[in-house]
């Protein structure tokens, strides 16, 4: 992974488990279904719940900058040390953590590629039940990246203008209008399709079968040879409720080094429900 | 043990063997051709209530001989239900605990029997935008729980484990062999784990090389409990490729269909994944003309009245006061 171009921000499992315990390492598993955690984890890792810790739980948003200082503090962690973020469904709720971490200018935080089944299915790799208990901290903010959060003006403006690329990151079927939102989701839209002039790369397509990201030149061939994403303009990636598109938000900021990209946390269910906003059908 | 009068000491006596067969019964009325012989081999007869009662007490047994379970250590299994209640009733009757791990489109009958079985409960959101080459979220849950909590569970794991496919090469294979006394000439079954397949059809292959092998799939997007399209088998090892001659896909609704009607016309109250496989038998009778095929039904439909509603809509129809 050494040639993407932050490779900082990726760790392998082996590293994982040869830093584990070191006091300035932390770890916090974000998962899409978080009876994984309580099931088994990563000795020493904290979880954080998505839905109910890293969304405000009254307008529909992001954590307040206090509510992030809580949840940080709570959790042990202070401002230089190296947060590890790993979960279920390729790191989808993880990256939506990084994401999150690097909102509130957290300095070190990575992802631990290919997230829990990958160190699931490492004869090596330990797994308990044992939750730790972290002695508080009292973890301030300094500053914040407002600039790596996308609005729906900002969507619309980009649609409009075609000034900036628009990645769509959800299935071809939620692309296409088929399908308002996978089968069984709860979080929907009243309309189906997507934002004009977007191109539609799922989120899939980044990740190997053993769920760990491809390698730099084949993600190059990808978003760039084959989808035409253009490495001059500023991105938004989007999806359905902002989850997946952190993941490749992450890809393409971090692994592909696109200098402006966006994330679109409002995505589908904020655009598909909006009164005459321009929607585009079809593949 | 006398399987004569039936009388046994204990339920396991009952389990099915060369000796204790499951029941094969002839199709009258489906079969469309009058030189095709079709048998449905009536796996819902086990003592357990389905198929997967074969593999079931084959890992159970493998466990115990290997000294895998017993002073506190139970099993943990991923199942769509049937393995689950097998192995849970047998393990609760020889004295370990079993955690079943389902995915949340189970039927509701079969997750309630698991409970009833004695299994501790757990179900999984499995069709949340599948992620590639990574199995699938109940799988993936019970090996977490065998892995962190490895002295209270083991588990057998139905999908990789070649007990599953040596329980159908030693028992439900000779069976067919001897009920058909050598003479069948198909064999008609659906893709799960692919125990069955593959263990039933390298018994019956070996003893007759031409023996045509037919596994019938449902759909993709199906919701037919315990099958697989073959886009869904990257989680099963067990599947072998050069043991099938023809994978039949059938639109997954008639599977609901053809089982009614196998209750309504011939008397066999068979489940949606026997319907499907009377469809695949059907297609293959009407293109060959002649044989004699044996179909492997996996279970009754009892546990599937639920689905069967939501297909059928004039089944809910006055069904209350």
């Amino acid at each position: 992974m050494s040639d993407y171009s932050n490779p900082e921000v990726l760790v392998s499992t082996n590293w994982v488990k040869e830093n584990l315990g070191q006091p300035k390492i932390k770890m916090v598993e974000i998962d899409v279904d978080t009876k994984a955690y309580d099931a088994g984890h990563v000795r020493g890792a904290i979880a954080f719940n998505w839905q109910t810790q890293l969304q405000d739980q009254v307008s529909r948003d992001i954590i307040s900058k206090t509510e992030f200082e809580k949840l940080v503090s709570q959790a042990g962690i202070s401002p230089d040390d190296t947060v590890i973020l790993y979960g279920d469904n390729n790191n989808w709720f993880a990256a939506y953590g990084f994401w999150l971490f690097k909102l509130y200018g957290h300095k070190d935080v990575r992802l631990m590629n290919g997230g829990r089944i990958k160190w699931l299915n490492e004869a090596d790799k330990e797994l308990t039940t044992d939750v730790p208990k972290p002695t508080p901290t009292t973890y301030k903010v300094t500053e914040e990246h407002p600039e790596l959060r996308a609005y729906v003006q900002d969507v619309l403006e980009a649609s409009k203008s075609g000034r900036i690329n628009l990645v769509d990151v959800r299935s071809p079927d939620e692309f296409s209008g088929k399908v308002i939102a996978p089968p069984g989701m709860t979080e929907t839209a009243q309309r189906g399709g997507h934002v004009p002039g977007a191109k539609s790369v799922p989120w899939s397509q980044a990740v190997s079968s053993d769920g760990t990201f491809k390698p730099l030149s084949e993600l190059q061939k990808i978003y760039i040879e084959q989808k035409g994403v253009d490495t001059n303009k500023d991105t938004i990636a989007y999806c359905r409720i902002g989850e997946r598109s952190s993941h490749t938000w992450f890809v393409l900021k971090y692994l592909l080094g696109f200098k402006n990209v966006k994330n679109y946390d409002g995505s589908w269910t904020e655009y598909g429900n909006l009164i005459r906003v321009p929607i585009e059908k079809g593949a | 043990m006398n399987h004569k009068t039936r009388v046994y000491d204990n339920v396991f006596e009952m389990l099915p063997n060369e000796e204790n067969p499951s029941p094969m019964v002839r199709i009258n009325k489906l079969n469309p051709s009058p030189e095709f012989t079709l048998f449905a081999k009536l796996e819902w007869m086990n003592p357990f209530g389905s198929v997967k009662d074969r593999a079931a007490w084959a890992m159970l047994r493998e466990f115990e001989e290997k000294g895998e379970v017993g002073k506190g250590r139970g099993f943990v299994e991923p199942t769509s239900g049937n393995t689950g209640i097998s192995l849970a009733a047998m393990a609760c009757a020889r004295g370990y605990h079993m955690r079943a791990v389902v995915p949340n489109k189970v039927p509701l009958e079969k997750k309630v029997l698991l409970k009833i079985a004695g299994a501790e409960l757990d179900v999984v959101s499995d069709d949340l935008c599948p992620a590639p080459g990574l199995g699938e979220g109940s799988i993936n849950l019970a090996k977490t729980h065998a892995k962190a909590q490895a002295a209270k569970y083991a588990m057998p794991n139905q999908y990789e484990n070649e007990t599953n496919v040596d329980a159908h090469y030693r028992t439900t294979g000779p069976e067919i062999w001897k009920q058909t006394e050598g003479e069948i000439t198909h064999l008609f079954v659906s893709l799960g784990t692919c125990g069955t397949v593959t263990g039933a059809s390298r018994f019956l292959r070996k003893m007759k090389p031409d023996i045509k092998v037919i596994a019938v799939q449902p759909t993709e997007g199906h919701d037919v409990p315990g099958l697989r399209n073959v886009t869904q088998l990257g989680v099963s090892k067990l599947f072998d490729a050069s043991l099938i001659d023809d994978i039949l896909e059938v639109e997954f609704r008639t599977a609901y269909t053809r089982a009614l009607e196998l209750c309504q016309t011939e008397g066999l109250l068979a489940g949606p994944s026997s319907g499907l496989i009377l469809e695949g038998a059907r297609e293959i009778i009407m293109r060959d003309k002649i044989g004699l095929g044996v179909m492997i039904f996996p279970d009754n439909i009892f546990k599937y009245t639920s689905n069967m509603m939501k297909h059928i809509p004039g089944l809910a129809a006055g069904t209350t006061a």
